[in-house]
């Protein structure tokens, strides 16, 4: 593949060294900073370009005309964006991933096509989500433009889920089940039979709308006593 | 969006229409070098690509919405945000790369390039002569 990375902070720089090491890469880095473009060179070589990457006479030096995915790691949300935006509709490149600083673009930046976003917020949060022992819902990965995602989900303790085979429990539109890890750490392929326990991992692809849903099925008792309460208010 | 010598102009002549005017630069300064005392429109500090910003200076019930800054990436970047996210119909956009002003009137913002501007009076300047 031939590769494009705009912006040589620390992320891109860590991600065109990553590409190097794959030898069907092609590399191209695009730095705007003369002074970290020369040192790169040195370094680097040929494949750093000195310029702004969000220009089209420096994307064209670039090859942006024959790559196959650009991806855009500035700090500069802005940047980032008109970037991917010029290498998909000027240069016709298939794939385009951009960095987001401020979490409130990302909506913006599906809208316009990019066709995947990388968020150091987003990151950062699924992170302590995962060591949060209440998070049922943990998403991994956003199928960009089908409205699916990848989640991990975990099976508490007295939740409907719990005890209960995966054909009896009442499953949102869309959602599979593709794989169980039991509390054991073995991985199994799940059929409509198997039955979840306490303690299991489910990575499962499910439909973004469909979280609270699921979040219901897997959620222990506690999430739903306030409910119960209010139910038998006066009995 | 962007209270240079541009956008205080255009600010200036659509407050005198009687229209309600909201002028954002992130440097306030801005606003005391280039708004006269009679500016009657609202003035916030703040970068126009940031959604308080925007909220703050009325974007939910913006008829039009104006990038003008000398920074061409901001100025796509907010005009998208108020076009998409707000619904904001009437976008004009400020572009000094004659390339980039040609691929964004294409994405549907409506562009204009003071370089372009700029050259074709400097030529027909020259050329009248």
């Amino acid at each position: 593949m031939y590769i494009i990375v705009i912006g040589a902070g620390t992320v891109g720089y860590g991600l065109a060294i990553e590409l190097l090491k794959f030898p069907d890469h092609e590399v191209v880095l695009i730095e705007d900073d003369p002074e970290r473009a020369n040192e790169l060179r040195d370094e680097l070589g040929e494949m750093v370009i000195q310029g702004d990457g969000t220009e089209v006479v420096f994307l064209e030096a670039a090859g942006a005309g024959r790559a196959d995915l650009v991806v855009s790691l500035t700090r500069d949300d802005a940047r980032n964006l008109v970037a991917c935006q010029v290498a998909k509709h000027w240069f016709h490149v298939d794939r385009t991933i951009a960095r987001v600083s401020d979490p409130r673009n990302e909506r913006l930046f599906k809208i316009l096509g990019i066709d995947a976003t990388v968020s150091a917020a987003a990151a950062a949060l699924a992170q302590i989500e995962t060591t949060l022992p209440e998070h049922i819902i943990v998403p991994l990965m956003h199928l960009q433009g089908s409205g699916l995602e990848i989640v991990d989900l975990h099976v508490l303790e007295g939740s409907t889920a719990d005890g209960t085979a995966i054909k009896d429990l009442a499953l949102p539109y869309q959602t599979v089940f593709s794989l169980v890890v039991g509390i054991d750490g073995a991985p199994r392929v799940p059929t409509s039979d198997t039955v979840l326990q306490t303690g299991d991992e489910v990575i499962a692809v499910i439909a973004e709308a469909a979280e609270e849903q699921l979040r219901s099925l897997f959620a222990g008792p506690l999430a739903e006593i306030d409910e119960a309460d209010v139910g038998a208010d006066g009995a | 969006m962007g209270c240079g010598r541009v956008g205080s102009q255009v600010a200036i002549r659509l407050c005198e229409e009687g229209h309600e005017v909201a002028v954002i630069d992130h440097d306030p300064t801005q606003f005391t070098r280039f708004l006269p005392a009679s500016f009657t429109g609202q003035q916030l500090a703040g970068s126009g690509s940031d959604h308080r910003v925007l909220l703050e200076a009325g974007i939910e019930r913006a008829d039009a919405f104006m990038a003008l800054t000398h920074g061409d990436n901001r100025n796509v970047l907010a005009s998208q945000i108020a076009k998409y996210i707000y619904g904001v119909d009437r976008i004009v956009t400020r572009l000094a790369d004659p390339f980039r002003a040609e691929l964004f009137q294409r994405l549907g913002l409506t562009t204009v390039s003071p370089t372009n501007i700029g050259a074709e009076l400097a030529y027909d300047a020259l050329t009248r002569e």
